[in-house]
């Protein structure tokens, strides 16, 4: 027992950093109503300047410390609260999300155009030596940690019950109209809780960076580890959150001991807090995880219905028969890598399509989809192996990832918008580490070879035929996806994206169409996932990890995530741009541009693709002069359409007129 | 006559409906105002505007003769508006004090604390009790205390007494007489009509977002108003 002692004492430092970083999330996540998915970005950021500061500049340690927690953090904070989140009141869940989404990917990628993307070490802020416990050596800088988190925890407490603004940031919290009625601007707590959270999260890095560095994505993440003991404390009470944070950085170090004997489940420690998060998620209660965006939204500026309308709800017709000309045309001019550029592409109109069944369609931000594409390129790869024909290998693996898709479908049923995000993120990041490692994804070479097909005797191992097998296959998915779009399916999901309550209440049974919508998906991003891996005909762990499923939202959230025109746009914007353009210039900053874009066009629902108008010609003959003549029809017209406005809307206005 | 509040061609309403078309209405200094109507007629809108929860879509408020229409709720609260919103207008999941004391400076706090007691005396025996474990009628004690302590000029209260024993609603308008008394004018919404146009100066009765009718308590004695405009059960 006693060669734990040491990881015991390593779990209580890193748990405390994760204390500091979760209660900071949670303070303002309580007090705004948005999760702030970017938390561990502006620790990273923070630590960067932080960092600059200190070998750069010459700045003294402490100095340099102060200015990255006590200005930059809290600058970025109201950066975020006043020029990001402001303008979206009264947005959908899913809104938010996006945006914090954008941030994360903007922020991250920005700090590689700066800083590159290798890992910079370090030098220790406290002292390394060590004094002597009963059984054990404990370093200075590790009890330094526990106190000041403790000091932190305490510190937060003592303001909360004692001072007027920790009274109001409370009062806020529990009615943000009734504290403007009582004189004080919610707005000023709501910024002021946003410039703490950015504090602690910048703590949090600044603790964390003599021990592991500093990378954009490496820092980002242990920062994110927090969203695991959040979800302890249910996202709002504090105290659970703290105990959370050391739980899991106890777990996570004892783990690291224990799995050592047992190199197959190398991955469990690191996903420890994962594993929390998704299963507090899952388990817990229905209801005990509710959504405080929008009783924020709904108190910061009254109930503002937006009634975004998707323009997708007609069959694409022209869209793909233009577009699948031009792609059949395409090999006639392209050759070598840009073929294959151009193969990608395709496959990737996939991958953005399924996830725009998710996203655009139903409106529920799945951020586990990478996940889908990568098993389904190992799982083919396992196929092909056994020995099975192509096409019937790459049905397989796309039917293998249905359950795995009705997995994820679980949360989809009793969680929505933020929750589901959360649920899904830790799904996707938990089978990564999980599951990547093991014999049924990569195995222990962290490889896997993939062929192109040969059917009925004909090769398309070829550049050019293997081209137009994918073409095919592309097409007749995304054709299955405009049909679901326009049929009942389509209309019952976007039914229930408008009111899940109104949908129920006609008689409709939603989780059908939820856990069909995800085997669906998931079954088309794994189809996606085989043709990608048969292109470059090996895949490796390191190709899609879980930040593509979160980089993917920001791309297609940017192009359109509501129309097949959008998923194109999207694959050419990610995967043709910078290959067309190798500047430097742009495929460095591309990344930053998604993410920028995305928080811009978070409420726009066809994102770029919606600016993009082909001339309705059916409209325009219905206003031209012969019709106007008959201006009583027209009317009636108009009258019947004003009678059809969202039922399902109206049912919500009255709901929320009998709650409030 | 110089109102407190006066409101002009007020209009507000949520998304793509208006509620308020164009609503007139003044509260003199001192007085007390009864404004009835209907379920869904706009009262709560009405109130919710002048506060500043609900923006005004055209129109002008006017508290003491200056525009206060395009300034936030907050800063109308500190203007001297004040509104018990529907429901129990207190903070539940704070004490009793920290209701009473969050928007005082250090310098003010027992003096406020004294004055909410004075009035209230059985709140002064539940300071440290969180305010949602209080009794309904102790809730609504604590909302009109926590108005108090602001010394507004005008008090709006929308349903007071909703679902109050009779005993408390006695109390409730005893405490609302007392403030008009103060020289506080107070604008109320009441399910209660024959009590509301009790104390009341004035009647206004909004239907469908418009003022309907204007007059004092006098010309409703007859109940022909109450039955032409609020149906005949009132």
């Amino acid at each position: 027992m006693r060669e734990y002692l040491p990881f015991l004492v390593i779990g209580l430092a890193s748990g405390s950093i994760y204390a500091i970083a979760a209660m900071g999330l949670v303070v303002t996540y309580k007090t705004s109503g948005v999760f702030n998915f970017a938390h561990g970005a502006v620790g990273m950021i923070a630590t960067f300047i932080f960092y600059s500061l200190r070998v750069d500049a010459g700045v003294p340690t402490w100095l340099a410390a102060a200015l990255a927690i006590l200005v930059v953090a809290p600058a970025i904070g109201v950066v975020i609260d006043r020029l990001l989140l402001r303008r979206l009141r009264g947005a959908a869940a899913s809104s938010y999300v996006v945006v914090s989404l954008g941030l994360l990917v903007g922020l991250q990628y920005l700090a590689i155009v700066i800083y590159g993307p290798a890992t910079r070490s370090v030098e220790p802020i406290f002292s390394r030596s060590t004094f002597r416990l009963p059984g054990v050596n404990v370093g200075y800088d590790q009890a330094i940690i526990v106190a000041i988190s403790l000091a932190a925890a305490l510190l937060l407490a003592a303001f909360f019950r004692a001072t007027r603004l920790g009274i109001q940031t409370r009062a806020v919290v529990d009615d943000a109209d009734l504290t403007e009625l009582m004189g004080t601007s919610s707005a000023r707590v709501t910024t002021f809780s946003w410039m703490l959270g950015c504090s602690f999260a910048a703590l949090a890095g600044v603790l964390l960076s003599p021990f592991l560095g500093i990378d954009a994505v490496l820092l980002t993440l242990l920062v994110i580890k927090a969203f695991g003991a959040a979800a302890v404390g249910r996202l709002v009470s504090l105290p659970r959150t703290y105990v959370g944070a050391i739980g899991i950085g106890v777990g996570e170090a004892l783990l690291t001991k224990w799995v050592a004997a047992r190199p197959g489940l190398a991955g469990l420690p690191t996903s420890l807090s994962f594993i929390v998060l998704f299963a507090v998620l899952v388990f817990s209660r229905k209801g005990s995880f509710a959504e405080l965006t929008t009783q924020a939204a709904r108190a910061a500026g009254g109930v503002r219905a937006r009634l975004v309308q998707a323009r997708a709800r007609r069959f694409p017709a022209r869209l793909l028969a233009v577009t699948v000309t031009v792609a059949v045309l395409l090999p006639l001019r392209l050759d070598g890598s840009r073929l294959l550029t151009a193969t990608s592409t395709l496959a990737f109109v996939l991958v953005f399509a399924s996830l725009g069944l998710l996203v655009g369609l139903s409106r529920q931000v799945s951020l586990c989809h990478a996940v889908f594409v990568v098993f389904g390129a190992t799982t083919l790869s396992h196929f092909q192996d056994a020995g099975i024909p192509y096409l019937l290998a790459l049905l397989l693996a796309g039917l293998v990832l249905v359950p795995v898709g009705a997995l994820v479908a679980i949360p989809a049923i009793r969680l929505s918008g933020l929750f589901l995000a959360l649920a899904t993120f830790g799904f996707g990041v938990l089978a990564q580490y999980l599951i990547f490692g093991t014999k049924f994804a990569f195995g222990t070479k962290a490889l896997r070879t993939l062929t192109r097909p040969e059917l009925l005797g004909i090769s398309f191992t070829g550049d050019k035929a293997f081209y137009y097998f994918v073409l095919a296959v592309v097409v007749a998915g995304v054709l299955a996806i405009e049909v679901v779009r326009v049929t009942r399916l389509g209309r019952l999901l976007r039914a229930l994206a408008d009111s899940p309550t109104a949908t129920e209440s006609v008689g409709v049974n939603p989780t059908a169409s939820r856990v069909i919508v995800f085997c669906l998906t998931a079954f088309l991003a794994a189809v996606a996932g085989g043709l990608l891996g048969s292109l470059t005909q090996v895949v490796n762990p390191t190709s899609f990890d879980f930040s593509q499923s979160l980089f993917w939202i920001a791309v297609l959230v940017t192009a359109g995530p509501a129309t097949l025109g959008g998923a194109i746009l999207s694959a050419v914007l990610l995967v043709t741009v910078p290959a067309v353009f190798t500047a430097r210039a742009v495929t460095q900053w591309q990344p930053v541009a998604f993410g920028v874009l995305a928080i811009a066009l978070a409420q726009a629902p066809n994102g770029l693709a919606g600016f993009w108008r082909v001339p309705d010609f059916s409209a325009l003959a219905r206003a031209s002069a012969w019709r106007r003549r008959t201006a009583g029809s027209r009317r009636a017209e108009r009258a019947a359409a004003r009678r059809a406005v969202p039922a399902a809307a109206a049912a919500e206005t009255t709901m929320a007129g009998v709650g409030g | 006559m110089s109102a407190v509040l006066e409101v002009r061609g007020l209009q507000a309403g949520y998304g793509r409906s208006e509620v308020l078309h164009g609503v007139d209405l003044k509260v003199p200094p001192g007085a007390a105002v009864a404004l009835l109507g209907s379920n869904g007629a706009g009262k709560t809108t009405l109130l919710k505007t002048i506060a500043g929860l609900v923006p005004a879509r055209g129109g002008e408020i006017l508290l003491q003769g200056r525009p206060v229409e395009r300034r936030p709720a907050n800063a109308r609260a500190r203007a001297g508006l004040c509104l018990i919103p529907e429901g129990r207008g207190i903070f539940r999941r704070l004490t009793v004090r920290e209701n009473l004391t969050m928007q005082v400076g250090r310098r003010h706090l027992n003096g406020c604390l004294d004055k909410a007691t004075g009035r209230f005396p059985k709140l002064g025996q539940r300071m440290d009790q969180v305010a949602g474990t209080l009794s309904g009628g102790e809730q609504q004690m604590l909302a009109l205390a926590r108005a108090l302590v602001t010394d507004p000029v005008v008090v709006m209260a929308d349903e007071l007494s909703v679902g109050l024993a009779p005993v408390v609603v006695d109390e409730i308008f005893e405490a609302l007489e007392v403030l008009e008394a103060e020289g506080r004018s107070l604008l109320l919404v009441e399910q209660y009509v024959e009590r509301a146009v009790g104390i009341a100066d004035y009647v206004y009765i909004l239907q469908k977002g418009e003022i309907v009718f204007v007059g004092e308590p006098s010309q409703c004695a007859s109940g022909v108003v109450f039955a032409r405009y609020l149906g005949a059960s009132a």
